[in-house]
């Protein structure tokens, strides 16, 4: 440890370019990575919502949605149907403003309207399910969530490639401005290490310092640049809290795992600081092995 | 044993640095390599750090053939050897301790051993009081003694030295040469040197280089041209 930091001490422009570039380029790395968790944790949160919801005139009775509820059924193009009650819908207005007692005061279970929250066998099927429950004298209104899924998917499909362009773009650049910086630092201690390969050092031996300080200067930059992630999205919380207000929480399916993104929560931001910091790492370290190996040859 | 066997060394363009050298030194033998500036006696030592190949012919250390492409273990090679430079090679921005432990650290010697082949050769070299001093507080002699120490700790069997005594005023000189009698015996001692008095007065064996080629071996011979 003492040798990285006099050598950063010794060479301390070389050492701060190659910090902002690892930091800027993990930054933005985090930040992309962040969005996409955050819009595809609410692509998954639409679509598990009910993809065509019927709500019924108030006084409409029991016995006319169930009616409309086992033709859908008889259909053969729904895969689940659910009947949200009055009651129901009223319980779940209640949890999702149990903060807010004005609100709650103001509505009894009278006036929301009863609903059925439908999933299509086939997503060709949705346009069909809406125009029929359209043409029920009793709907009053028909929620199509299709248009949103499609729109999210195609912002997060563009979102998604766009990243990896850029970070691909990042990660180039990154790794051709650290080889230039780490080439200067060793053409500094050129003849130390010219000394060193007559004394019978080997490659490895001569790599070390550098390999290490990288390691030290990718580990500094992604702590730094996660620290600046997770301040503004603190500074963020209150705006994110109200913007995503009825979203219980937004989470990432993988493989058979959920990791919840938001709200925030230690073990996302814990793994986005893991990826970050094995990036950094990994970054400085192919750069000092491209410049060393360009020297040592 | 360091054997030459007919090794010849052309470079690219043609010109040749050595021609058909042949000899043979023994273990803990002590020997200058004598001739004018481009006689070979840098190419020699070159050959023997493995810093480059014989056009022809083989070099042979302890019956290792270190000439031979096949061979890998130029580290280990290079670990048995310490070398001295005319320029001295010191780091300048570490203390004494410091460059002489670069010698023991590349062997991954543990923090003890550092500590007390160190104050061996620190002792040896009479630079025991000046080992935290930096090479810019230290004389050009001093410098050497610094790069002596280096290149014999480490249990190191052979020492080459490259005019190790060319910038050194003459008194100096003698002071260097005083610590290669020190090692004489206990190491195989090569010097590539054109100071005539040190080679006459110690009277050790005398490989004399012209143009390339060996004109002279002689046993306990001087600088005679």
């Amino acid at each position: 440890m003492n040798d990285i930091l006099t050598s950063i001490r010794r060479t301390p422009y070389q050492s701060l370019a190659a910090f902002l570039v690892l930091f800027f380029t993990l930054f933005l790395s985090m930040v992309l990575f962040v969005s996409i968790s955050f819009l595809q944790g609410l692509l998954q949160y639409v679509d598990t919502r009910p993809q065509v919801t019927a709500y019924f005139q108030v006084k409409t009775p029991e016995s006319e949605i169930f009616k409309v509820r086992d033709e859908l059924t008889a259909s053969k193009k729904v895969l689940s149907l659910e009947y949200v009650s009055k009651q129901k819908a009223y319980e779940i207005y209640k949890s999702l403003n149990k903060d807010n007692p004005l609100l709650l005061e103001m509505v009894s279970s009278d006036i929301l309207p009863p609903s059925l929250e439908i999933y299509a066998l086939q997503p060709e099927y949705l346009p069909q399910i809406a125009e029929y429950l359209k043409k029920q004298p009793s709907v009053e209104e028909v929620n199509f969530q299709k248009d949103i899924i499609d729109r999210l998917l195609t912002l997060t499909q563009i979102l998604r490639t766009t990243s990896s362009v850029f970070f691909a773009y990042l990660l180039l650049m990154g790794i051709i401005v650290l080889t230039a910086t780490s080439m200067f630092k060793i053409a500094l201690k050129r003849d130390e290490i010219e000394l060193m390969r007559l004394l019978g050092a080997t490659a490895w031996y001569i790599r070390k310092p550098f390999l290490m300080e990288g390691a030290f200067l990718g580990f500094l930059a992604a702590t730094f640049s996660f620290g600046l992630l997770f301040g503004i999205l603190m500074y963020l919380n209150t705006f994110l809290t109200s913007y995503l207000h009825g979203i219980p929480n937004l989470s990432l399916s993988i493989m058979s795992l959920s990791l919840v993104v938001w709200p925030l929560n230690p073990l996302f931001m814990g793994i986005t600081f893991a990826i970050a910091a094995v990036f950094g790492i990994g970054i400085a370290a192919i750069a000092n092995l491209l410049a060393t190996e360009k020297y040592l040859k | 044993m360091i054997l030459f066997d007919n090794v010849t060394k052309r470079y690219p363009l043609g010109n040749i640095a050595l021609q058909n050298a042949s000899f043979e030194i023994k273990d803990h033998e002590y020997v200058f390599l004598v001739g004018a500036s481009g006689a070979g006696k840098t190419t020699i030592l070159k050959l023997l750090m493995r810093e480059m190949l014989p056009t022809e012919g083989t070099v042979t250390i302890n019956d290792l053939e270190i000439s031979s492409p096949q061979f890998k273990t130029i580290e280990t090679l290079r670990r048995s050897i310490g070398m001295i430079f005319q320029d001295f090679k010191v780091l300048p921005d570490k203390n004494v301790f410091e460059n002489i432990a670069v010698s023991l650290k590349i062997m991954n010697a543990t923090k003890t051993r550092i500590k007390d082949d160190l104050a061996e050769a620190l002792s040896l070299v009479g630079l025991s009081e000046k080992s935290l001093m930096f090479p810019a507080q230290l004389s050009a002699g001093e410098l050497q003694r610094v790069a002596i120490a280096r290149a014999i700790v480490g249990d190191r069997d052979i020492i080459l030295a490259d005019e190790p005594t060319g910038n050194l005023d003459p008194k100096t000189t003698w002071e260097i040469m005083k610590i290669f009698k020190k090692l004489e015996g206990k190491k195989t001692i090569i010097i590539a040197t054109h100071n005539t008095d040190v080679v006459n007065s110690l009277k050790k064996r005398v490989i004399i280089l012209e143009q390339g080629k060996i004109i002279k071996d002689i046993k306990k011979g001087g600088y005679d041209l």
